[in-house]
């Protein structure tokens, strides 16, 4: 099959450039792994305090759908169920689950997202043991209860949004409590750390967060905070969240029963007791990583900017690489929420169209602002430093990008 | 129907099916995954280990890990999470023995 753009990755990124392509003139086919377009919109469902009062409420998978819909009536060839194994230059996509084994493009944009970082604490490969991602796809996606008792093993905007989304959905959360330390996880999960990570989640979960501590002193006093959580703490949403404990051990006969809780220091050293608390699930959340296998395959050189949530394809600010062709968007470049990625599958979308003599519905400059604005009105940040992140970025591809 | 984990707001008109896991007949929704309905059914361990003979279910939802593998319809290591199921779809957990007749064969 051949078409002028490939798009990988059928999640924000990708499907609202494969509009903005497919609207102004060239075609463009869509390649997913998952059963049905969407990513991880189709997961998402909460409340944006900062958005107009008539789209409070995000809802992702109507958001998924209408994107679907909306390129579909335009076009855009969408491949669900279908896996994209390597890509080769100017551009050839050998792909599996279609009835075709190759998409050529002229240009190919990896919209491929982030995937979870694993959290090899004892017992996590128990059945009932599962990331915070999958558990938030069954609760809001699939309406299936993950378990009859959690414990979110994790504390951070992610896993504290799909904790208020399971308790909105009934299910007995136990509580949260840190991820055991880890080589794995890297650093900033200590108390301490932890309370910072969380001053933008203060406007999420207003109730509980603001009233409490309010998001100047979560951002100003993060130790002084964690140390007075160490006997009074704090709930949202009815559920405690253990600052100063850690799960250590998940244990079961065959399956999930309970987890061990070891409390920990501001600085996040073990200390005292431990307590067993019995529960049927845990959800693992060590946060995401932005999946580039098929960038590296294409010689696109990596960046490592723990910033942006680890090693990301090096790539100026119109989302452009060093690679003719190739052009990147969405969680790919760095953690950051569904908006934030709708606006540079936009913006990768019209440079696209300029590398390919035409041209968008706005120009790349005024595109490059929405996606600034959009990341300036995010209702949370994954990361807390993701505008140094994207300010180191642009450095380097000023430096030593620019063909 | 015995999907007791289901929660109560599911989407309306969604057709039930019956499916097969382990010579089981069990209910399911038509295309949604093969694992969302096991899991519907309280079902969380779908294979065992290979190696270790321990089990293995769900763990990151989205085709990843590959811990959701099963043998569909005869086909071995299809992921259950990415796998929409149908009418009268036969799920098996797959045999441990003999992969590892395989591996110790390959050594």
């Amino acid at each position: 099959m051949k078409v002028d753009v490939a798009i990988i990755g059928a999640g924000p990124a990708g499907l609202t450039a494969a509009i903005e392509i497919m609207q102004n003139g060239l075609s463009v086919a869509v390649i997913d792994e998952y059963y049905r377009p969407g990513g991880r919109l189709l997961g998402q469902h909460y409340e944006d305090p900062n958005a107009p009062p008539d789209e409070r409420v995000w809802n992702g998978k109507k958001v998924a759908e209408q994107l679907a819909e909306k390129a579909r009536a335009l076009g855009v060839q969408i491949f669900t169920g279908v896996t994209a194994w390597s890509v080769s230059r100017k551009w050839e996509i050998a792909i599996t689950g279609a009835e075709v084994n190759t998409v050529s493009a002229s240009a190919l944009l990896l919209a491929t997202g982030s995937i979870e970082k694993a959290l090899p604490i004892p017992g996590w490969t128990l059945p009932g043991a599962i990331s915070i991602g999958a558990a938030q796809t069954f609760t809001n996606l699939h309406h299936i209860a993950v378990g009859k008792r959690v414990m979110i093993a994790g504390v951070d905007p992610l896993s504290l949004s799909v904790m208020i989304e399971m308790k909105n959905a009934g299910i007995d959360v136990a509580g949260m409590a840190l991820p055991s330390f880890t080589p794995a996880l890297g650093y900033r999960h200590s108390p301490a750390d932890t309370t910072l990570l969380l001053t933008d989640v203060a406007g999420l979960a207003p109730n509980a967060f603001v009233r409490r501590f309010g998001k100047f002193a979560l951002a100003r006093f993060p130790r002084l905070i964690a140390r007075t959580l160490r006997f009074n703490f704090l709930k949202v949403n009815g559920v405690p969240i253990h600052l100063r404990k850690s799960v250590v051990k998940i244990e079961g006969e065959g399956q999930v029963e309970a987890v061990l809780l070891q409390s920990v220091t501001v600085d996040g050293e073990p200390v005292g007791d431990v307590e067993r608390v019995e529960v049927d699930t845990v959800c693992l959340s060590a946060g995401l990583y932005p999946l580039v296998d098929l960038a590296q395959t294409t010689g696109c050189r990596l960046v490592d900017i723990p910033e942006l949530g680890g090693t990301v394809p090096l790539h100026g600010e119109d989302m452009s690489t060093q690679v003719d062709g190739l052009f990147v968007a969405g969680n790919i470049t760095g953690i950051e929420g569904a908006k934030v990625a709708m606006a540079q599958g936009k913006l990768s979308a019209i440079s696209i169209l300029e590398s390919l003599g035409t041209s968008g519905s706005m120009t790349v400059d005024k595109a490059m602002k929405k996606v600034e604005e959009a990341r300036k009105i995010a209702p949370l940040r994954f990361l807390p430093e993701i505008d140094a992140g994207r300010e180191k970025m642009n450095t380097i591809w000023e430096k030593e990008g620019i063909r | 129907m015995a999907n007791t984990y289901r929660l109560g707001h599911s989407e309306a008109k969604q057709k039930t099916i019956e499916f097969y896991f382990n010579h089981k007949k069990l209910t399911g929704y038509e295309g949604e995954p093969i694992a969302a309905s096991l899991l519907a059914n309280g079902i969380r361990t779908i294979r065992t280990c290979e190696i270790t003979g321990e089990n293995r279910g769900i763990l990151c939802g989205i085709g990843h890990c590959y811990e959701c593998r099963a043998e569909v319809n005869g086909v071995p290591n299809v992921r259950t999470c990415l796998t929409p199921n149908s009418q009268g779809i036969e799920v098996f957990s797959g045999s441990a023995s003999v992969h590892e007749g395989e591996m110790e064969d390959e050594s």
